[in-house]
């Protein structure tokens, strides 16, 4: 090899294919071994955005963080809901072991606000995780969000709707959601910065309603007056 | 408290402000031009700022006068209780490098400097430390020192100051004071001038007896006063309980951007205040005052303890920017009572986070709550209710260090989302859970709840915690999200 190359390489000023195997990004395990292992065996990427696609809510979407949540919490960091849909419910929140006084709820009334408290929330150090209902988001705006979420190392998830999944995002972690049988959740792999997506995987989190894994029905008949007929 | 009984062992310096007010107000940071403070009436000119004396106005010269060789002229209107607040505004500062303070209305302040002497090493030291000071407060002040209160001050109006406390070398000056400046009044100035004198020094070699029998008994206090043979008590100046700075303007301030640079200039007050008392403070209170109509009142508050001049006024101008002015300022006052002990800094609290940690905390929920508002913020916290939507409440965040009790597991299984309201089931559900769980409650307080709970699957795929009421209707609660 010429002696110029050599230097080049010595300089680490060129990049080599090879050397590419493994995304050395800073990452929080998600808690379930299974999306894990499709995720490369990191998790949830930290200092990145990651969005959650998904139709309605009620299907373990929250489920899917409350590891994280459990363990970032107690390890004392800040865990905010921003513009959650509906009350997060502190009775269930302290029985998964989350420790509410790392709990903070935001609401904000307008599009300006709400990327303002987003783009706060996570330069700051004190922050471990951040959970944002964002609405409507032109593409322009995420770019923002994930130049703030690089400034900083902690985990941000975007709960959006579902149809979004055929739109361009600069997150860099993307997950479809979706409900599957025995009251499971069933993740698609979207994008996946540093490899490549489509790996999928299903979770068994029945037990988010004290459903044992493999359970039928206990109430053969329902109360509904209509389910006989 | 009143001291000065020998009077030989202390030495005062006295500091005359000649425009103080004209001071206070190029202090706020206007670019007027010309500047000049009129007596209450209006009509004469009592104090003219250097650019308006070299467009040929002067102290004394008629308003219109002044106004037709100044066109631009930027004018104030003295006020008694504006100049004694601003006079005591020196003290503050003052305070904080002499323990015995005395104003002397309208213009001027007193400080016993003969303890300080040992402090500060020697008399220039004092002298350097307090031009330093006058230097950077933008003020024009005349010191003069001597071995009495009133000696210090007639030395400093008449411009004569020596930096010694020899006390035959301070009458040597005195001696050389006309008595046209020995500030007597005009009966007495006449008596003495009748009797051939024409300085202080003459007066004070008379031998006392001739003095006594031809001098009022006032005025024969006064000489022996400025000499040093008779005490002269003085009352100390206590500084207040809290903190209060105001900044005047003379043009209207229409932009809330034009109140930072003042802002700025009283937030480093503050800072030097609270460094000064080691106290914190969490709640800044800002009255704008406008020409007409109410002030402006507005409570800035911050998550924590805070002393910081820059995070207040990060806080201030993210206020600003939510809020606009809703009228032209004229004045802006800036008020701390709450005062807060300061924390010891270093070592590790409960969780083991130190504390830069816990004041990144408070920056951020301050900022959050300055934009925001104080309710968009909210903790949550399980209640003792048996109601699923009493169980929980909300409360004003703010910093835990207590150790978590974690009494998860008594808890009974809920859903992680609680609708607002319970919201009607308007579809037969594909499957049924557990159920029912009878929740009855609310006898007492007249909400009464009557309730059998299940948790079905919706052909949604979404699991609902769902109830049936006591009049047979059937209602969602919550997802099991």
């Amino acid at each position: 090899m010429s002696e110029l190359l050599n230097t080049l390489m010595q300089d680490a000023r060129v990049w080599q294919g090879h050397k590419h195997n493994k995304t050395t990004q800073p990452a929080e395990p998600t808690g379930y071994q299974a999306l894990d292992n499709q995720l490369g065996g990191l998790g949830w990427p930290r200092g990145a955005l990651s969005e959650c696609l998904l139709d309605t809510p009620g299907i373990g979407e929250l489920t899917l963080l409350i590891p994280l949540m459990q363990r970032l919490s107690q390890a004392g960091k800040t865990v905010f809901w921003l513009n959650p849909p509906h009350t997060p419910y502190a009775p269930a929140l302290a029985r998964a072991g989350i420790d509410l006084d790392q709990v903070i709820i935001i609401h904000t009334e307008d599009k300006g606000d709400f990327l303002w408290t987003l783009e706060n929330c996570l330069r700051s150090p004190v922050t471990g995780l951040v959970m944002a209902w964002p609405g409507k988001l032109a593409a322009r705006e995420i770019r923002r969000l994930q130049l703030a979420a690089e400034a900083g190392s902690n985990v941000c998830v975007l709960f959006r709707e579902r149809h979004y999944v055929e739109q361009n995002s600069p997150a860099a972690l993307r997950l479809e959601l979706e409900p599957d049988h025995q009251q499971g959740l069933k993740v698609n792999v979207v994008k996946r910065r540093g490899s490549w997506p489509g790996q999928r995987c299903s979770l068994a989190i029945a037990h988010r309603a004290s459903l044992s894994h493999h359970e039928a029905p206990r109430v053969v008949q329902g109360p509904w007056p209509g389910a006989a007929r | 408290m009143a001291w000065g009984g020998t009077v030989t062992s202390m030495l005062w310096l006295h500091l005359h402000f000649p425009h103080l007010l004209l001071d206070h107000i190029r202090r706020s940071g206007e670019h007027v031009a010309a500047l000049v403070i009129v007596e209450g009436s209006g009509q004469k000119v009592i104090q003219a700022c250097p650019a308006a004396r070299d467009l040929g106005v002067k102290a004394g010269m008629r308003l219109k006068t002044a106004v037709s060789l100044a066109p631009d002229l930027g004018i104030v209107r003295a006020d008694q209780s504006q100049e004694a607040r601003i006079l005591e505004d020196q003290a503050l500062w003052m305070y904080r490098y002499a323990a015995h303070i005395v104003l002397v209305p309208p213009n001027g302040l007193l400080a016993e400097i003969g303890s300080l002497q040992r402090m500060y090493g020697g008399l220039p030291a004092v002298w350097r430390t307090i031009e330093e000071v006058l230097h950077e407060r933008q003020l024009t002040a005349w010191v003069g020192i001597g071995h009495t209160p009133l000696a210090a001050g007639l030395i400093a109006r008449n411009g004569m100051a020596e930096c010694t406390s020899d006390t035959a070398h301070i009458l040597r000056t005195l001696g050389r004071i006309p008595l046209q400046a020995a500030e007597f009044d005009v009966r007495t100035r006449t008596r003495l001038k009748r009797l051939g004198l024409s300085t202080l020094g003459e007066v004070f070699s008379l031998p006392p007896t001739e003095m006594a029998r031809r001098l009022s008994p006032e005025t024969l206090a006064t000489i022996q006063k400025i000499q040093g043979s008779r005490a002269d008590p003085q009352v100390s100046w206590q500084p207040p309980h809290h903190f209060r700075q105001q900044a005047d303007f003379v043009q209207d301030i229409e932009q809330s951007q034009g109140l930072l640079f003042p802002l700025h200039r009283m937030l480093s007050e503050l800072e030097k205040d609270l460094c000064w008392r080691q106290q914190d403070t969490d709640c800044l209170l800002l009255v704008l005052q406008h020409r007409h109509g109410e002030p402006t009142r507005l409570r800035i508050r911050t998550s924590g303890p805070e002393h910081r001049a820059e995070a207040f006024l990060s806080l201030i101008s993210l206020r600003f920017e939510q809020q606009p002015l809703k009228a032209p300022v004229a004045s802006l006052r800036l008020t701390v009572k709450r005062f807060l002990g300061r924390e010891v800094p270093g070592g590790q609290d409960l969780l083991g986070e130190n504390q830069d940690l816990n004041e990144a905390w408070h920056t951020l929920m301050s900022r959050l709550q300055a934009r925001l508002g104080d309710n968009a913020l909210k903790q949550l916290a399980p209640k003792d209710d048996h109601r699923p939507e009493r169980a929980w409440s909300t409360s004003d965040v703010r910093r835990s260090n207590r150790a978590t009790i974690t009494t998860a597991c008594q808890l009974p299984r809920r859903p992680l989302w609680l609708l607002q309201g319970p919201q009607p089931l308007t579809e037969s559900p594909k499957a049924w859970f557990t159920g029912p769980e009878r929740i009855s409650g609310g006898w007492w307080d007249g909400q009464r709840v009557h309730r059998d709970y299940y948790i079905a699957q919706l052909n949604s795929g979404q699991l609902a915690w769902v109830f049936r009421d006591m009049r047979e209707g059937w209602f969602i609660h919550g997802w099991f999200g």
